[in-house]
């Protein structure tokens, strides 16, 4: 059987059974008219067919995985890893990590654990690693660290380090396409992997956790009272991974292909809820590609965020004290970009390149923290018509 | 329709044996898995078709609800104010509204727009509304229900596409919810899914779903299979306040209100009719073994005017029985102002049936001061919906 069929035949059994047939019942129902017995009918011949596919689906079935997410699941929870190292106070830090080549290479969330003198690791089949901090990226909150022997190795000896590993292969990217699993669309079940609440030991499987793929979205969040530093793109799924330990579960699709890693707890600074998402594939490549490639420093960090200088639009709005003001537009600067791009004085100013600012202060922060010298996009307010304006980078940039 | 069934059926069981056998060398997937598959697609087609009806909503101005105001004994006019703003409490200092968009759903061709007034508890200065078609418009809120959280919009436009909504009477306990929304903005709704979880909820104002529903999707639609429109997500509890029930976001427990209210209630909306939250105007008391006993009543009052008295004990509203005052409150709060309740009371051995029309907060007069002392040794003194925003004696 392939996909496809089966896709036919439960889309057929999704669509037609639940409603059609109770209708006709509660509308006549006593009479065998011809209605009702044309639904028998139809009821007794779905039963035939359930029946018949039935048994051409244990005839057919080879020799196959058990079902559901179990197949995803057990891909995914044997390339991970648990990871122990600092915590708060005297108690010990807890985390997950993807491994990222067959010699031992972790990715994982930047967090305290990976910030102490001692991290340890314990892979599926339950082997206790040493492992050691590499590459750390604080723009997007990432760690790379490097399994180092096995615990219970003697240190002395050369035997043995590290075996192959299963792990998830971060070089077939390409940065605009996901090539490396098939295209992750809302409504798409997703499968994480992960050791929240340290509940699981040694070989002891990891925790399942699923759900469905939600968005993709620029993530704009904050820890404790602090903006979150990452703010690339993320995917929300509505599995609850919300956890600690969580950060750094392996998230993988129904075919068990990585599709992102859980990321640390955060607060959105929309809906001011606890969000659960995950850093994307492509956007852990790219760090793993960079953290392997780029010779160590000895510094440890790296960064991928390009400096470009940002232009002066010319809008003026001053803050008047401590109250909340609505952004209208005081003065447009002259022969400024924003002129250019035909902003008024007046103009209330209702997004900035699509987040939508409700005060000056909001304002002032969001082109503070605007992608460098791209195109702003403005939504306004003039009298009751609701406009959007493009400001374009001056072209000449030697000009004062 | 049934015609069409029993060709497609009649077309897989004359399914030949060699064809899918042939196809069975190319990829090899159990029947759960393929389960799982179909599912899958079945949401994304949800999703990818509802983009047409569902909207952004953006507010700009307004402040978030401000803490439990304290009110002084004598201060009439602050404690006027305390009583127009019923809603205004709840949730303590930490929590915050939704800064981000919002979601609504095309109700009308003419630029109807059904949302959850959760959205506009800031009270905003201006609303935008996104339309599917990527539209940018100045929106009128036209009116709202506070009790079952819902709010109608109205944008200047023509010819826009509608959405098929699910009878409410054919909706099963344990069929897919899928919910959607734009509360993280973009033109892609984020979509959860779960299961309808129980019909019936607050006094039939509400479908329950465990599909995550929170700021992202309060306002938006959750949906059957076949991308019918069940109900709109609203934050629901049982008690009162604007923001009652926004606390439990995302967490397994989440409600719609059904096309069978909502086909009551946005009429009257568009007519501009507000839902306030009703009130009877007494103060009661829970005596054990004996009830909901009523110790004073408000002048004027709706039970002033249906004529009970103090000490009258409650029996029983809308054919519930009472034992305390936690059964009174949950008869209470999901009734509007205007709506009779059928309450039985006892008097003196006794039983009076009436029916009691619910008041606004607006139209209620003071308790009268309470014969006895407030005494902090009896402990089951307890206050009715109605008198929980009032302050307590201190």
């Amino acid at each position: 059987m392939t996909i496809s069929e089966y896709r036919t035949i439960t889309s057929i059994f999704l669509n037609e059974l639940p409603n059609e047939p109770r209708a006709s019942a509660r509308a006549e129902p006593r009479k065998h008219n011809n209605h009702q017995v044309s639904y028998l009918a139809v009821r007794a011949s779905i039963f035939s067919t359930i029946g018949v596919f039935s048994i051409l689906l244990t005839l057919l079935a080879p020799k196959v995985h058990a079902g559901g997410f179990n197949h995803a699941f057990q891909t995914a929870q044997q390339r991970a890893v648990k990871l122990y190292g600092l915590g708060a106070g005297q108690q010990v830090g807890y985390g997950t990590g993807i491994i990222a080549s067959e010699d031992g290479y972790i990715v994982t969330v930047l967090s305290l654990i990976v910030s102490g003198d001692r991290i340890r690791a314990v892979t599926a089949d339950g082997s206790r690693y040493e492992a050691q901090l590499i590459k750390r990226d604080t723009d997007l909150q990432l760690a790379l660290l490097k399994l180092n022997k096995p615990e219970d190795v003697d240190r002395s000896s050369q035997e043995k380090l590290i075996g192959p590993l299963p792990h998830y292969d971060f070089s077939c990217q390409q940065s605009s396409s996901n090539t490396c699993h098939e295209p992750l669309l809302p409504g798409d079940w997703i499968v994480s992997a992960g050791n929240p609440f340290k509940i699981a030991d040694g070989s002891e499987q990891m925790s399942l956790a699923h759900g469905v793929f939600s968005a993709r979205t620029r993530l704009d969040a904050r820890r404790r009272s602090k903006d979150f530093r990452y703010t690339g793109d993320v995917l929300l799924i509505d599995a609850i991974t919300s956890n600690p330990g969580s950060p750094g579960s392996v998230m993988v699709n129904l075919q068990g292909e990585l599709v992102g890693m859980i990321g640390r707890l955060v607060i959105s600074n929309r809906t001011h809820t606890h969000l659960n998402y995950a850093i994307p594939y492509d956007v852990l490549a790219d760090f793993y590609l960079a953290a392997t490639q780029s010779p160590s420093d000895g510094s440890g960090e790296i960064t991928t965020k390009p400096q470009v200088e940002s232009f002066d639009p010319g809008i003026r709005i001053t803050r008047t004290g401590f109250r909340t003001v609505l952004p209208f537009v005081e003065r447009v600067v002259r022969n400024s970009p924003a002129q250019r791009a035909g902003l008024r004085k007046d103009d209330l100013i209702l997004s900035v390149n699509d987040r939508e600012i409700s005060d000056v202060s909001q304002f002032t922060k969001r082109m503070k923290t605007r992608g460098p010298a791209d195109t702003i996009e403005l939504v306004i307010r003039r009298k009751r018509r609701i406009l959007t304006i493009h400001i374009d980078p001056p072209i000449a940039k030697n000009q004062p | 329709m049934k015609s069409r069934t029993i060709i497609i059926l009649l077309l897989l069981l004359s399914c030949p044996w060699p064809v899918t056998k042939a196809k069975a060398q190319t990829k090899e997937v159990d029947s759960d898995t393929a389960l799982m598959i179909a599912t899958q697609q079945v949401f994304r087609d949800v999703a990818a078709s509802m983009k047409s009806y569902l909207v952004r909503i953006d507010t700009v101005g307004g402040t978030q609800p401000g803490k439990k105001l304290t009110l002084g004994d004598d201060d009439e006019q602050e404690g006027k104010k305390r009583l127009q703003n019923p809603f205004r409490d709840t949730l303590g200092s930490s929590f915050v509204i939704a800064d981000g968009p919002a979601t609504g759903i095309v109700y009308s061709r003419d630029g109807y727009i059904l949302t959850s007034s959760f959205n506009f508890a800031r009270e905003p200065a201006l609303i935008s509304v996104t339309l599917p078609d990527g539209r940018r418009l100045a929106a009128d809120l036209v009116a709202r229900d506070y009790v079952r959280k819902l709010a109608l919009l109205k944008v200047d436009a023509v010819d826009l596409p509608l959405p098929t909504w699910r009878k409410s009477e054919d909706v099963q306990v344990g069929e897919w919810a899928i919910a959607l929304g734009l509360g993280f903005g973009g033109r892609e709704p984020s979509v959860t899914v779960g299961v309808i979880s129980a019909l019936n909820r607050m006094q039939g104002n509400a479908i329950q779903t465990d599909a995550k529903l929170s700021p992202v999707n309060y306002g938006g639609p959750v949906c059957d299979v076949y991308g019918r429109v069940i109900g709109i997500a609203v934050p629901m509890a049982q008690r009162a306040g604007e923001l009652a029930g926004a606390e439990m976001y995302d967490c397994g427990v989440g409600f719609l209100v059904p096309k069978t209210r909502i086909d009551i209630i946005a009429p009257q909306l568009m007519d501009g009719v507000s839902f306030q939250r009703g009130w009877l105007g007494i103060q009661v008391s829970s005596v054990p073994g004996v009830g909901v006993v009523v110790k004073s009543i408000a002048d004027p009052s709706p039970m002033r005017d249906a004529g009970a008295l103090p000490g009258d004990i409650i029996e029983a509203i809308n054919g519930a029985k009472l034992r305390n005052y936690a059964d009174l409150a949950k008869q209470i709060y999901m009734i509007p102002a205007g709506e009779d309740l059928q309450m039985r009371l006892s008097r003196d051995g006794g039983a009076i049936d009436l029916a009691v029309p619910l008041a606004s907060a607006e139209s209620l007069g003071r308790l009268p001061e309470a014969e006895e002392p407030f005494d902090p040794s009896v402990p089951v003194e307890e206050k009715t919906p109605e008198d929980q925003d009032q302050p307590s004696p201190e």
